[in-house]
């Protein structure tokens, strides 16, 4: 029977230059049903111990979500993951685009690439098969010309390119991956290690359409075409698609929780030169999508007085890039998006590892001879730029900023470390959780360090009569909280959104997709799974994949010596934000300590270690994970 | 009165405008220009009235006043309180 899978994954041995294909029945699939779910296991299974995130026994993952390559609108994701060179701990990271569908048109599910090739070669996945092809004239190409070489070497122009660029194959800590030169799996280095087994790109074809795999293809397409009116009539979907993620700005300054000068402040005065009303007059040209969405919500741009072939910046790089450094001009912004998307690099942890930086250097930590020249402080956009171009050549200072702001935090020593705003290494994205309490919880306990993507942001639930708690009742949330409160009943609240976020990565949604953050309705959801596959699945049990995940990503932690003392928050977020509507605000040691020991007790772990406890992974069916943990779970 | 409606809320305005005109002949509730502009309260998450923020049962309004509205996405309030009528 058809159930939305190809049932098939394919193993490289980079080493050996070896493939083979390995085939998975549908009980697999439904615990592990793809993307983040997927990924999760097979890192979990696959890597050894201890493994070096750079070396050749790291195994590195990408694996298409469940629903993606459907015609549901925002079911484009695919995870990558490895274990992460940024954190050392388990490493993913999402992203749309077209190369998850194509993929699963081509008739996998997954590719796990162990090993290291002796010198850069790309894979190329065309309907069934796989071979691997040098690449070593790609190595140091640019994405955009890397990519035509590829399609031209392929003979295929609808050939859809995975790529690292420079940030990657120097082995930048925090690079990651494009696909269609647009959309990034950006966060954990996964780019890095990508660039460590030599492999630059992964080429994909295929031509078996989803609905040709689905259980009950008919209602799925029309459920498809439902979804696409929605989209369009949704007043969220709406303003995705017209604004886009850059019309946070406004509103988050008016909150604020801006991030502004390293997380110094939430409010910027430059807020009116970076809003969604400067850049649509600035520096926007168009708008596009990622496969079969009607959302439609990425931004195409003009930088240095040309349309840019890498996309435009999200919000999380206009604050990064803008607010954070202290930099109001939008143009700059785009220069500096587009330098992180040639050469792969991360722009969150970038923009935010450069604002570690400036606070440095304006505090007198480093200085000008330091720097090799970077006058780093707040504002100077011209050493901003520079330090993206050092950065992702790891040129000169750009190569201790390579390492990510807590490894050059203890090393430049001193109160450094303080002003690192990262959790177990990675970066915090651009919120301040001062202002949203819960978005603090995931940054702390999130495996992959703090991201944004981990629950549902506490300002969406604040009202009970709001779309988005609206949407969110037929999760099981029945009480609204103020965005600022951390306590035992907020975590029920927090935790249902962690598992149905995780949910949506496993099965291929776009955080933009299903309420309460947008237009997709609870109901939808499961009838979009029942459809794809024919499981008869529950709301309860699409809950249980993403805990799942979320469970499978722990034990790998564990495993690597995390524990509760990982998941904390940097000391600033402790202190008051000053200035603005939020001057004072800080987050309380013992509420959000309380919070985690709750959180906890919830997810059915020790409170202390955070370990799992052997009944609730067999209850969640990975009773296997527990034996790995030996007598700690 | 200038008026700026931030995220999603623009989508309910007339011609879908993030920003409008509107001429005040006497001080009025906000809530009353939102209900004539069919702007639901429920989304307003955030009220700010000439660099104020305010709360939007108590926001009355002038002809010469610069008022910002949000919704819980692009805002949010950031307030230790549960809001219960929009504000």
């Amino acid at each position: 029977m058809s159930f939305g899978s190809t049932s098939k994954i394919l193993w490289v041995d980079l080493t050996a230059g070896a493939l083979r294909i390995e085939e998975f029945d549908e009980d697999f699939y439904r615990l592990y049903p793809g993307g983040k779910a997927l990924a999760g296991y097979l890192v979990l299974r696959e890597t050894p111990a201890h493994t070096d995130p750079l070396g050749p026994e790291n195994v590195f993952v990408l694996a298409v979500g469940l629903l993606t390559g459907s015609p549901l609108a925002t079911a484009t994701r695919f995870t990558a993951a490895a274990r992460s060179p940024l954190t050392g701990a388990y490493g993913e990271s999402e992203a749309g685009g077209f190369w998850g569908p194509e993929l699963k048109q081509a008739g996998f599910d997954a590719i796990v690439v162990k090993g290291r090739a002796p010198a850069p070669v790309y894979l190329w996945i065309h309907d069934g098969e796989a071979e691997i092809k040098n690449a070593a004239h790609l190595w140091g190409v640019l994405p955009d010309a890397a990519q035509a070489i590829i399609r031209e070497e392929v003979s295929s122009e609808k050939a859809r390119v995975l790529q690292i660029g420079a940030g990657g194959e120097n082995l930048v800590r925090f690079a990651g991956l494009t696909n269609e030169l647009r959309h990034f799996n950006a966060r954990n280095g996964m780019g890095a290690v990508m660039g460590s087994k030599n492999l630059k790109a992964v080429a994909v074809r295929g031509t078996t359409r989803y609905l040709q795999i689905s259980h009950t293809p008919k209602l799925l397409a029309e459920l498809g075409r439902r979804l696409a009116k929605q989209a369009q009539e949704n007043p969220i979907s709406w303003d995705l698609h017209m604004r886009g993620t850059p019309a946070l700005v406004e509103g988050l300054n008016a909150s604020g929780m801006l991030p502004t000068h390293n997380f110094h402040t939430g409010v910027f005065e430059g807020a009116d030169r970076i809003n969604s009303d400067a850049y649509a007059k600035e520096i926007l040209t168009d708008r596009r999508s990622c496969f079969a969405c009607a959302v439609r919500c990425k931004r195409e741009v003009a930088v240095d007085g040309r349309v840019s072939e890498y996309g435009g910046p999200e919000y999380e790089a206009v604050a990064a890039f803008g607010s954070l450094c202290g930099n109001d001009d939008l143009q700059v912004i785009a220069k500096a998006n587009e330098l992180c998307n040639q050469y792969t690099l991360d722009v969150i942890s970038t923009g935010a590892t450069i604002a570690f930086a400036m606070e440095c250097f304006e505090r007198g930590l480093i200085d000008l001879e330091t720097t090799g020249g970077l006058d780093l402080r707040f504002g100077n956009t011209s050493a901003m730029l520079r330090a993206v171009e050092w950065i992702a050549h790891r040129q000169g200072f750009g190569n201790l900023l390579a390492e990510g702001s807590r490894r050059a935090a203890e090393v430049i020593g001193g109160e450094a470390p303080h002003f690192a705003m990262q959790v177990k290494g990675q970066e915090l994205a651009m919120h301040d959780p001062r202002g949203k309490a819960n978005v603090g919880v995931g940054y702390a306990v999130s495996e992959i360090g703090a991201d944004h993507l981990v629950s549902i942001h506490d300002t969406l639930l604040q009202n009970p009569n709001s779309l988005q708690f609206q949407g969110a009742k037929a999760l099981g949330i029945t009480q609204a909280f103020p965005a600022r409160s951390l306590n035992a009943e907020k975590m029920q609240q927090y935790l249902i959104c962690e598992n149905w976020v995780s949910l949506e990565k496993a099965i291929g949604y776009c955080y933009f997709g299903p309420t309460p953050r947008s237009f997709i309705q609870v109901d939808d959801v499961i009838a979009s799974v029942q459809l794809a596959t024919g499981w008869d699945v529950t709301l309860d049990e699409l809950l249980r994949m993403g805990e799942r995940a979320t469970n499978l990503a722990r034990v790998f932690n564990i495993r690597e010596g995390f524990s509760r003392q990982d998941d904390t928050l940097p000391e600033r977020l402790f202190e008051p934000i000053e200035g603005g509507p939020l001057m004072g605000a800080a987050l309380s040691h013992a509420e959000f300590e309380a919070a985690l020991t709750t959180l906890y007790q919830l997810k059915g772990w020790d409170p202390i270690t955070t370990i799992p406890d052997r009944q609730r992974l067999d209850e969640l069916q990975i009773g296997w994970a527990a034996d790995l943990l030996g007598a700690a779970a | 009165m200038i008026l700026r409606l931030g995220g999603h809320l623009s989508f309910y305005a007339p011609q879908k405008a993030s920003e409008l005109e509107l001429e005040i002949p006497a001080r009025i509730p906000l809530a009353e220009v939102l209900q004539r502009l069919h702007v639901p309260a429920d989304e307003v998450a955030l009220v700010v009235i000439n660099g104020e923020q305010v709360e939007l049962k108590d926001a009355y309004i002038s002809d010469q006043d610069r008022v910002q509205l949000f919704p819980p996405i692009g805002g949010g309030n950031g307030s230790d309180r549960i809001s219960l009528d929009g504000a």
